[in-house]
């Protein structure tokens, strides 16, 4: 090991830390009832439906020509629950249930981000 | 242009270490899609970059163009292996930064850093061209949410792989087939 190894590594491990501790001290107590959470489902890069994050469950099918993505929200979270993607990294995030954590199925190109539906109430796309 | 014997010759051992390092990537590359990282509990889409071995190890011994074509070949025919085509615009913007990374510091720095830092250098640009590529398809920037957590995990495998890619370059450079490429 060089000098400048050493250095790479305290920089980028810093760098990283920099970005992580907010969420640390920030991640307690958020998300939950009451909090009003949405999913942002993108596929392609458009938007393809918002669903509210409810305790109960509900089940979201995406179906593209690239496959299939079946979304299940329940106890005010989201997870993948099941794709046809070639590497199943998407079933890899698990449960999700803070804002701006995401779910990303590459190969499907689908993208599933929670954010807090405050400032835009009226959703539409309400599925029970 | 007709070559001299001497030059033929030379042209395919190339040839063939490219070859053998494009063999030996693709199956690191089957064989690291196999082990369940995720499992393991670690984050999702993080991999082991066992391939990165010959990569850096080919940058060492051959030139740039060489070592360029072994990224592209094993990109190439892992992509066709793992039925993986979808994402293979990703894994190519991943490889192909990685790549230019590596060979910049091979060739520059290699005074200031050792074939260690080089590595984890080359993880990490896998990994943040990967990530860049996917949010420009998404055109969303959410997806960098991983990278600090990626940044980590290809720090670890990089110093794993930069210590492979040492013994190897010990190891091979007793072997006849890379005399002539010695520095």
């Amino acid at each position: 090991m060089k000098r400048g190894d050493v250095l790479l590594i305290s920089i980028v491990l810093v760098a990283a830390l920099a970005f992580l501790a907010p969420r640390w001290f920030s991640s307690n107590d958020e998300g939950g009832p009451g909090k009003n959470l949405v999913a942002n489902i993108t596929v392609d890069g458009k938007l393809y439906r918002t669903v509210k994050l409810t305790e109960e469950n509900q089940t979201i099918d995406i179906r593209t020509k690239r496959g299939y993505n079946i979304l299940k929200v329940h106890d005010y979270g989201i997870e993948m629950y099941d794709a046809d993607c070639p590497d199943k990294v998407c079933l890899g995030f698990g449960f999700i249930t803070l804002p701006k954590q995401t779910i990303v199925c590459l190969p499907h190109r689908v993208l599933v981000e929670i954010a807090s539906a405050s400032g835009e109430d009226d959703i539409d796309a309400y599925v029970q | 242009m007709p070559m001299s014997s001497s030059e033929s010759a030379t042209a395919l051992k190339r040839t063939v270490i490219i070859a053998i390092f494009s063999a030996v990537a693709v199956v690191l590359g089957i064989l690291e899609a196999q082990i369940p990282l995720v499992g393991m509990g670690l984050m999702p889409g993080a991999k082991l970059g066992f391939a990165n071995i010959m990569i850096l190890t080919c940058i060492y011994f051959l030139r740039g163009r060489d070592a360029l074509l072994l990224v592209v070949l094993k990109t190439l025919l892992t992509a066709f292996l793992l039925g993986s085509f979808s994402s293979l615009l990703f894994s190519l913007s991943g490889s192909l930064l990685s790549f230019v990374v590596m060979f910049l510091l091979v060739r520059f720095g290699g005074k200031r850093f050792s074939l260690i830092g080089i590595s984890i250098a080359g993880g990490l640009a896998h990994n943040v061209g990967q990530l860049l590529a996917a949010s420009m398809v998404f055109s969303s920037l959410s997806i960098l949410y991983y990278l600090p957590l990626l940044l980590i995990t290809g720090i670890v495998t990089g110093i794993a792989v930069g210590f492979a890619v040492r013994y190897l370059v010990t190891s091979l450079s007793k072997i006849s087939l890379f005399e002539e490429f010695l520095d």
